[in-house]
């Protein structure tokens, strides 16, 4: 099975444990992810106001780059990326002026030949590939009854609450992932994974986002509202696929327990890496030394790892 | 309902000081009410404020409201009425995070996340910007991921 990945600025540098684990796990179930060349950012929020157009061009020349690859799918991890690549995908589909003006944009953007060369500009992009995040390619096209089979090291007993945040499930219409208000592609996966699957009332809220570099008091009270509701519920690690959340529920834990007294550490993890664990790949792939809150302790506890 | 009366009266006299202690009085007449504002954040936004029937769905889904002084559905309802002023004087259209918790849960598609960016965008037009990189703490800066970084200032730059 080969599929296009797309990876993102944050998982190669803040969230590298996300990357890693995405590919050595891949390699293992025998999905060939061909990385893209020349990638860029994705731009990360999609363009809410109608004149953001040049906010469109890194979405649609990353799409474009898909296609002329020879791809009709990519995927990615980071739930903004998703957000923002499949938002632009369907807006590029659906609005004929917006089709126009962001192809007109990229006739003249070639990157990768050298100008003095004559060059044909590859055919204007209208939508045609398919963004798919990884867990809709487990759904989707592996399976879940084969990613269960691929299981060497089932997870049994370790109590994990999916966390999807906002990106991946809103708005509905466009991200078109699961059920807004009741998801559960994260609990099937982490299911087919051995897991105990832990539901929690706050798995779809926002956990504050790119407020943590504007409003960082208000990041921690989501964090904390949404850590504190999962432990409640049993769990006894939150997954999640965001780097962005990650961040908040990891690092801010530091922030946490100094506004919320008696605030216990709750260890997260990327379902990447929980995917690593369960097919059994070497601790040294996991970056579990990464963590701001150790997840080890826990893991061994379970033997889970050595 | 005493608290809800004091607190009700306390938003009204922050936006409206010369009628403190007029509780329960609405005023309204065609000069106040700036049509031309709310059509530039309607062709600016792609989003019809007229359509809120104010249920407020979106106030009672938004994780943001115990910081902000005006909730969601209030902004919509003073856009309708024009009121330019407090629509981009308050601190509730910095404090979006872009979840669509509102819109998708609105009975009549209103995007609130799409009106307060375009509040945004005319709050900082020929202005400063509302966040700029020596405004954050550099070990912050330093230990964000990088979606933060370039969503925070896509969002709050010029």
């Amino acid at each position: 099975m080969k599929l296009a990945y797309y990876p993102g600025c944050t998982v190669r540098d803040k969230a590298v444990h996300l990357d890693e684990t995405t590919k050595a796990s891949a390699r293992e179930l025998g999905i060939d992810l061909q990385e893209l060349e020349n990638w860029t950012c994705c731009g990360a929020t999609y363009p809410l106001t109608e004149e953001k157009i040049a906010n469109l061009v890194p979405q649609i020349r990353i799409l474009r780059n898909v296609r002329e690859g020879g791809n009709s799918q990519v995927t990615t991890t980071c739930a903004f990326c998703y957000s923002t690549l499949k938002r632009a995908n369907r807006a590029i589909a659906v609005d004929d002026l917006r089709r126009q003006r962001v192809n007109a944009f990229l006739r003249d953007d070639d990157p990768v030949r050298p100008y003095k060369e004559q060059t044909q500009a590859p055919a204007d992009y209208e939508g045609e590939v398919a963004v798919l995040h990884l867990l809709e390619v487990f759904r989707d096209g592996f399976g879940w009854d084969r990613l269960a089979k691929a299981t060497k090291k089932p997870l049994n007993g370790l109590k994990v609450a999916p966390y999807y945040g906002c990106k991946l499930l809103r708005p509905p219409k466009e991200v078109a992932f699961d059920d807004p208000e009741n998801p559960t592609i994260f609990e099937q996966f982490l299911a087919a994974l051995g897991c105990e699957v832990i539901d929690f009332p706050f798995k779809s809220e926002c956990c504050g986002s790119y407020l943590a570099l504007s409003a960082p008091e208000s990041a921690s009270r989501l964090s904390h509202l949404i850590l504190t509701s999962a432990v409640k519920s049993g769990a006894e690690v939150l997954a999640l696929s965001c780097p962005l959340c990650y961040y908040n529920m990891d690092l801010r834990q530091r922030d946490i327990s100094k506004s919320y007294p008696g605030f216990q550490h709750v260890p997260v993890m990327f379902f990447t890496q929980l995917l690593a664990l369960a097919l059994g790949l070497d601790e040294k792939v996991l970056g579990l030394d990464l963590h701001y809150v150790d997840v080890r302790p826990l893991l061994r506890q379970k033997n889970l790892l050595q | 309902m005493a608290q809800v009366t004091a607190d009700v009266e306390a938003v009204r006299g922050r936006l409206m000081p010369e009628r403190a202690g007029q509780h329960g009085k609405v005023l309204l007449a065609g000069k106040v009410v700036n049509s031309e504002f709310a059509e530039r954040v309607r062709s600016l936004s792609g989003v019809d404020p007229r359509e809120c029937y104010q249920c407020g769905k979106c106030s009672s889904g938004c994780p943001m409201t115990p910081e902000m002084d005006l909730i969601p559905s209030q902004v919509i309802r003073l856009l309708q009425l024009g009121q330019e002023q407090d629509v981009l004087g308050c601190k509730t259209i910095w404090l979006c995070a872009s979840c669509f918790q509102c819109y998708s849960r609105c009975p009549k598609g209103i995007d609130f996340s799409r009106l307060a960016e375009a509040l945004r965008m005319l709050a900082m037009a020929g202005k400063v910007e509302y966040l700029a990189p020596e405004d954050v703490p550099e070990e912050v800066l330093t230990e964000v991921p990088q979606q933060a970084l370039v969503s925070a200032f896509r969002k709050y730059g010029l």
